[in-house]
């Protein structure tokens, strides 16, 4: 929290952020980028949210994009591999993000802490400074998985005080909570970005 | 005013969007990182690594440029929104720059470019390699139209003076039975039947009704096709028609077969490369040289159709089949007149004409020598290929491109797999 400079929308300077202008005026467009650790089920989720079939997924090596339309806007969501040799990569693709989608496998309880590790790191990022958060407790239709306020919890998620987050539990597979959590994205982030 | 600044913005960038000082360095970037982008729904890390690169290439030209010509980056931007720069056709100029800020287009431009990329390589395999039924009909674009047309000419020129050279032969013959004597040695055709071979002449006499029949030989030119019907049951003219038939097999299927037979003309084929290289490049040089006014005598050529011994194999099925060719060979012949622009029968042109044409026969010739040197360059780099240096000398036919079987089914399901995924592309 060393330097405060409030650099949102712009932070790219330079003749780029004009060609990123020059795109963005047609259409109103969200880049939404998927995170979280291997075997979460990001990728399953950006299926589902694409509405496309999710029974033949296989562990990302590098990363996925789907575009969805969502209250008039157009999401385009980056789905990055969770594996820990790729994770180093992530923080290439955090610049001019709007959201970041946290994925937790709600059932892999021996894992909780390595999660959140991810996460804080993640937060500090100086890329996703004030970048609304939502978090997909995911795996729900699992017998064992976790609450998503118990995981909320363990990942001291009340303590963020620089940005917008929510908690959302879904079954990616079965589709089940992941509308809902559309429906937080497109209340909190979209109408206040139009 | 504004509008009018921002169109001129517009038109200044999109100029600059087609200039070899933008095309070169962004096509030159993507023909060189486009092969890892393949048709993979999931993206590898390294797409996001090469994007990269390419903003800061189009930053850097872009920024040259616009301070090059004095446009500001705000000058920039009311350009770009202004209506003019959203018309459909400026938007397809703009693509390469607004891929810089969506890497779906970017990755859709490099996959692209790397099945374009790929396809060439192909037909580069095919080119080589030769001979798969395919590439025949994919060939096509390689050669240009003119080119094709040139080769066409080619063999209308080749045809024709090996008709004429038939003729001649034909009317030769008739003359020396005629008094008696026939040309041809026993070594000239060993293959012949024996009632001719008894005619056998000293070659002495040869060469005088030589002479004779090609005088008389240039007042005419309409009874080629019923003299040829006599030429083919002699021997000597065997080796004539042979070449005739095979320039005529070889060019008539596809334009890449003559192409590449039009190229190998001077190698001849595997049945006798003397033949046809020794009518086709020994007489072009010789009749330019020194009988332009009567093209029809054709001196130069009867030396080296004397050194060759006839083909065994060939002999029969030239026989039956040349009547046949002759016909086809003034068709195709009237054709390449046509195209020319002439509209006289050959014998009928003026000598100016018809030293143009045998000009251009000689350039078509060179043109093939090129053709082949540059083939063989391709197939074996150790051996430089000179056909220029020599064109009398036949050089040994080229290795047969044929290809083994196995490389063959390599190379369908290659052109399976790309024709797949261009289909995917494109369809995209």
């Amino acid at each position: 929290m060393a330097s405060y400079q409030v650099s949102f929308p712009p932070r790219k300077q330079g003749l780029l952020s004009v060609i990123q202008k020059l795109k963005g005026a047609t259409e109103q467009e969200l880049r939404i980028v998927l995170l979280g650790l291997d075997n979460a089920g990001k990728t399953t989720l950006l299926k589902s949210l694409a509405s496309e079939d999710v029974n033949t997924i296989t562990p990302t090596q590098g990363f996925n994009i789907k575009s969805v339309a969502s209250h008039g806007m157009k999401l385009n969501v980056w789905d990055i591999g969770g594996q820990r040799k790729i994770r180093p990569f992530w923080k290439k693709y955090l610049e001019n993000t709007d959201l970041l989608i946290y994925v937790i496998d709600s059932a892999d309880k021996k894992r909780f802490e390595e999660t959140g590790l991810e996460l804080s790191e993640l937060i500090d990022e100086e890329n996703l400074k004030g970048v609304p958060v939502l978090v997909f407790a995911n795996k729900q239709d699992l017998a064992t998985a976790s609450p998503a306020s118990e995981i909320a919890e363990g990942l001291n998620l009340h303590t963020y005080r620089d940005r917008e987050w929510q908690i959302q539990a879904c079954s990616a597979v079965s589709g089940e909570g992941v509308q809902d959590g559309m429906n937080w994205i497109c209340n909190n982030i979209v109408n206040k970005k139009k | 005013m504004a509008e009018d600044d921002s169109e001129w913005v517009v038109e200044s960038i999109a100029g600059y969007l087609g200039s070899p000082e933008w095309i070169i360095p962004v096509t030159d970037f993507m023909e060189n990182k486009c092969t890892v982008f393949d048709e993979e729904d999931e993206n590898k890390l390294t797409y996001t690594e090469i994007h990269q690169q390419y903003k800061q290439l189009v930053e850097k030209l872009l920024e040259n440029y616009m301070q090059e010509v004095g446009i500001n980056e705000q000058q920039f931007l009311d350009a770009c929104t202004s209506p003019f720069a959203r018309s459909k056709t400026l938007q397809t100029v703009f693509q390469p720059v607004l891929a810089t800020d969506d890497f779906q287009m970017f990755r859709s431009l490099m996959v692209q470019k790397n099945m374009e990329l790929q396809l060439q390589a192909l037909r580069v395999i095919k080119e080589r390699n030769g001979a798969l039924p395919e590439c025949l009909t994919d060939g096509v674009d390689v050669m240009t139209e003119l080119q094709q047309q040139e080769m066409r000419i080619l063999q209308e020129v080749l045809k024709k003076s090996k008709e004429e050279y038939d003729e001649e032969m034909s009317r030769r013959l008739l003359l020396e039975e005629e008094v008696g004597s026939t040309s041809s040695s026993s070594s000239d055709r060993p293959m012949r039947d024996s009632v001719e071979a008894q005619k056998a002449a000293p070659a002495a006499t040869q060469q005088s009704s030589t002479a004779k029949a090609k005088a008389e030989g240039k007042g005419e030119s309409s009874s080629s096709s019923s003299s040829s019907s006599i030429s083919s049951h002699q021997a000597p003219l065997m080796n004539g028609n042979t070449a005739t038939q095979s320039e005529l097999v070889n060019g008539k299927p596809t334009r890449k077969e003559e192409k590449k037979m039009a190229a190998q003309g001077g190698g001849g084929d595997k049945k006798g490369p003397a033949k046809s290289s020794s009518s086709a490049s020994t007489k072009l040089p010789s009749e330019r040289g020194s009988n332009c006014a009567e093209p029809k005598a054709l001196p130069a050529v009867r030396v080296p159709v004397k050194g060759s011994e006839p083909s065994a194999s060939s002999g029969p099925s030239s026989k039956e089949q040349s009547s046949n060719s002759q016909t086809a060979a003034e068709m195709w012949l009237d054709e390449a007149r046509k195209e020319a622009g002439i509209s006289k029968p050959y014998t009928e042109l003026t000598a100016s004409q018809k030293e143009q044409l045998q000009q251009r026969a000689l350039y078509l010739r060179q043109q093939r020598d090129k053709l082949q040197a540059l083939k063989k360059e391709q197939q074996k780099p150790k051996l430089p290929a000179t056909p220029e240096e020599t064109p009398t000398i036949p050089t040994p036919a080229p290795p047969t491109p044929e290809i083994s079987a196995e490389e063959k089914k390599k190379l369908q399901k290659r052109k399976h797999l790309a024709e797949k995924l261009k289909e995917e592309v494109i369809k995209k």
